[in-house]
């Protein structure tokens, strides 16, 4: 398996998304209609289907900056809404559905889903969340490797940042993210041996794969895994925002937080931080900002939100290169004020009383052109 | 014997309509699983044959008090369908889709022409034949509600086939009510009954849905937004409009599918939850089909065959021809313009409740009506439930299990 290698630090975003019925708010299952209809028009990246009917996923193309990325996003979401509303579907953001039943949804007519579906059963169902990937690029795979164990202790900031899914299956679950739940189940899920570079890395692949456990990278549902064949690494951990602003923002302090790790090099890869990954894991998912994150290399507890106030005020150099100080600056200014998307669909909740509405204020919100104002 | 005679009923025993009802419930639920489970055929083929069996032509069972008796849980589960019917009509996405409202007009007036010409091809009067060609452009909401309830159904040839319903169901209504000034003129009854009875039909109708909508509104804004609090006033707010309707002469399907319509669009704050049956919407459903078998005319069959035959061929070719040709452009995928025409084929009780709206005005061309339309829908009665599953199976929108 070759790294092909990409430009450092360029950015792609993939973003899972809901369908949801006009008539009642509950998940659709349009998907393929929807995909065919966006066939015939220009949509910048691509638009594709996802393992059950209820979901699609856009495509980023090669980005290297938070300009890029939002523009390419705006533009997908005006042409993915126009077309969903011809067909009365609802598009929105956020890692769950509040209260679609499991058991209602179909998968999609592919043989690759349905392969999964035989394989992992009612997991593959229930696997019907809603996540942001990002993909950062790396010149090569031992720089791949050292970023994913180094982004490792930050992977808490993005749960946190990204939180958007409190509510599942009708209930309110507490979390600030119940998303990453889901994916615990899987036997692959968790983290990257800590492996020193990357022929090390293929070691354990090929070991994996002679023991028939996997094919391809595909098959680890890690928080962040390298992606060799698109020479990039992917993180995995964030719910998709209800906003394209916000998931544009999430990618720009991603770069910037990389960029910063390359440049520093002050620490390095430590057993510890994979100690205190299920630990710090936690605490993001389930309190978010207010989570308390035990830092590896200090070995002292701090509140996440300030965590990623420090971090956001020491990259800012890096940011200051890639242009991306004001998206810094304005993703962090939500984390002062205390907002996430989770919070703001529970204080919808609180205003109506009902989920089918909460689910209907969050497509209104998702079709609104740039929406900044709301963060 | 005569001393313990005094405490046991006559014999035979009266069995009241209670028990009668009782007994036609089980019979029902029973021809609605036979059906399913020897056949695969739609539950409500079942219900309906059971009707047929248990009417007038063959057993003779359901007849009289029992079917005035059990008129009020007809005249529920027809209310409901309609008002869940006009509910789904979401004048939204007609705004943002203007092919599709086009297609589902173009449905309407397809049908009504294609009736029409092919009726007077054949030889019928003019007026009948536009009269049956007014009932024959609605589809029946009954069976298009209760099979894709059955199916779990959903997806896009669902809903349009629900919202083409809604919209040939008004047109139809309207049809037939502007034909009645020229039979006024015809049965001489003097201009101004000619224009000021459809006028009071078709106004009256929309203001008592609209006065209806804000009513329920109004009081569901106040309850707020509790599930089971809202359904007990949804069913009393149903049942109101159909008790008003009928003492005010105004046809009782038109101030239902209003009252459905107006409550969706007129609900800008969101008060409505979505709606949902439950087991006490099934019930209903059982009760009405049988009735409906039970009322189904095949006498006429034999004699009739040739013209029930030409009105289903060219309904159906009516009602495909706008939707094959718009069905792309409103974003239909490949092949689903056949299967929305073909789960537009039902025709149901509502035919017959116009055309006998129509035969207590005019005995007489009420009876040419009849012979024209009712075999017609003997057989979509039988046909119709199995197209319409056949299409939503099909189109991939029933639910695996279902």
């Amino acid at each position: 398996m070759e790294f092909a290698p990409s430009r450092s630090l360029s950015l792609g975003i993939e973003i899972e998304l809901q369908l949801v019925r006009a008539h009642d708010r509950d998940l659709a299952h349009e998907a393929g209609d929807l995909i065919e209809r966006l066939a015939k028009k220009k949509v910048p990246g691509a638009v594709k289907p996802e393992v059950t009917l209820s979901m699609i996923e856009l495509n980023s193309s090669i980005q290297t900056s938070f300009a890029g990325v939002l523009a390419e996003l705006e533009a997908q979401r005006a042409v993915v809404c126009e077309a969903a509303g011809m067909l009365n579907l609802g598009v929105c953001g956020g890692g769950a559905h509040p209260f679609h039943d499991w058991s209602e949804r179909r998968v999609y007519p592919a043989e690759r889903f349905k392969a999964v579906t035989q394989r992992y059963g009612y997991l593959a169902k229930q696997f019907t969340v809603f996540g942001q990937h990002i993909h950062l690029g790396c010149s090569n795979g031992d720089e791949a490797v050292y970023l994913v164990h180094m982004l490792t202790r930050y992977m808490p900031q993005f749960i946190a940042l990204s939180a958007a899914s409190p509510f599942y299956q009708g209930e309110d679950t507490a979390f600030q993210s119940s998303r990453l739940t889901a994916v615990s189940a899987f036997p692959l899920s968790g983290h990257m041996p800590l492996v020193p570079d990357w022929p090390a890395f293929l070691e354990y692949f090929e070991t994996m794969r002679g023991f028939g456990i996997v094919e391809g990278m595909k098959d680890f549902y890690w928080d962040i895994r390298p992606k060799p064949e698109y020479g990039t690494i992917e993180i995995r951990v964030c719910d998709t925002p209800l906003t394209v602003r916000r998931a544009a923002l999430l990618a720009a302090y991603a770069q910037a937080l990389a960029a910063w790790l390359l440049e520093e090099r002050t620490r390095k890869p430590a057993a510890a931080v994979y100690q205190v990954n299920a630990f710090n894991r936690f605490e993001a998912c389930r309190f978010g900002y207010l989570g308390e994150l035990v830092d590896p290399y200090t070995r002292r507890k701090k509140r996440i939100g300030e965590d990623i106030l420090d971090t956001a005020a020491a990259l800012m150099p890096q940011a200051a290169r890639l242009g991306s100080v004001e998206a810094v600056r304005e993703l962090t200014e939500t984390v002062r004020r205390g907002y996430s998307d989770a919070g703001w669909l529970r204080s919808r909740l609180a205003v109506s009383g009902s989920l089918p509405d909460v689910v209907r204020e969050a497509a209104e919100l998702w079709a609104k052109p740039d929406a900044a104002a709301h963060l | 014997m005569q001393e313990i005679a005094w405490f046991l009923p006559a014999w035979p025993p009266a069995f009241g309509e209670l028990a009668q009802f009782g007994a036609l419930l089980i019979a029902g639920l029973l021809g609605g699983e036979l059906a399913r489970r020897l056949a695969a055929l739609p539950r409500i083929t079942g219900y309906v044959l059971v009707g047929v069996l248990c009417g007038p032509q063959v057993l003779g069972l359901v007849e009289g008090p029992l079917a005035a008796g059990a008129r009020v849980f007809v005249d529920l589960a027809l209310g409901l369908i309609m008002f869940e019917l006009g509910h789904r009509f979401d004048l939204e996405w007609l705004r943002r889709n203007r092919w599709l409202a086009l297609a589902a007009l173009g449905e309407s007036a397809g049908a009504f022409l294609a009736i029409y010409g092919g009726l007077l091809y054949f030889d019928n009067p003019p007026l009948v034949a536009a009269a049956a060609a007014a009932v024959g452009t609605a589809t029946s909401p009954a069976v298009v509600m209760l099979v894709s309830h059955e199916l779990r159904a959903s997806g896009q040839i669902t809903e349009r086939m629900l919202l083409f319903t809604a919209v040939n169901c008004v047109f139809a209504y309207v049809a037939l009510t502007l034909l009645l000034p020229l039979l006024h003129l015809e049965h001489a009854s003097g201009w101004r009954a000619a224009i000021l009875h459809p006028l009071y039909l078709l106004a009256g109708a929309a203001l008592l849905g609209l006065a209806g909508a804000h009513l329920l509104l109004a009081l569901a804004r106040w309850l707020g937004k509790r599930e089971d609090r809202q359904f007990i006033l949804l069913v009393a707010l149903v049942v109101l409009v159909v008790g008003c309707a009928r003492a005010l002469n105004l046809p009782v399907v038109v101030a239902l599918l209003m009252l459905g319509m107006l409550a969706r669009n007129l609900d800008d704050d969101h008060v409505l939850q979505p709606l949902r049956f439950g087991h006490a919407g099934q019930l209903l459903f059982v009760v009405l089909f049988v009735l409906t078998g039970a009322s189904l005319e095949f006498g006429g069959l034999g004699t009739a065959a040739v013209v029930a035959a030409v009105f289903i061929v060219v309904r159906f070719l009516g009602k495909a021809i706008a939707i094959l040709a718009l069905g792309r452009l409103s974003g239909l995928r490949a092949g689903g313009a056949g299967l929305l025409s073909l789960s537009l084929l039902p025709m149901s009780g509502l035919a017959v409740v116009m055309v006998h709206d129509t035969a207590t005005l005019y005995p007489s061309f009420g009876a040419e009506l009849a012979s024209v339309v009712l075999s017609a829908v003997a057989v979509l009665e039988l046909i119709g439930p199995l197209a319409t599953q056949f299409a939503l199976k099909h189109a991939g929108e029933a639910h695996p299990e279902a």
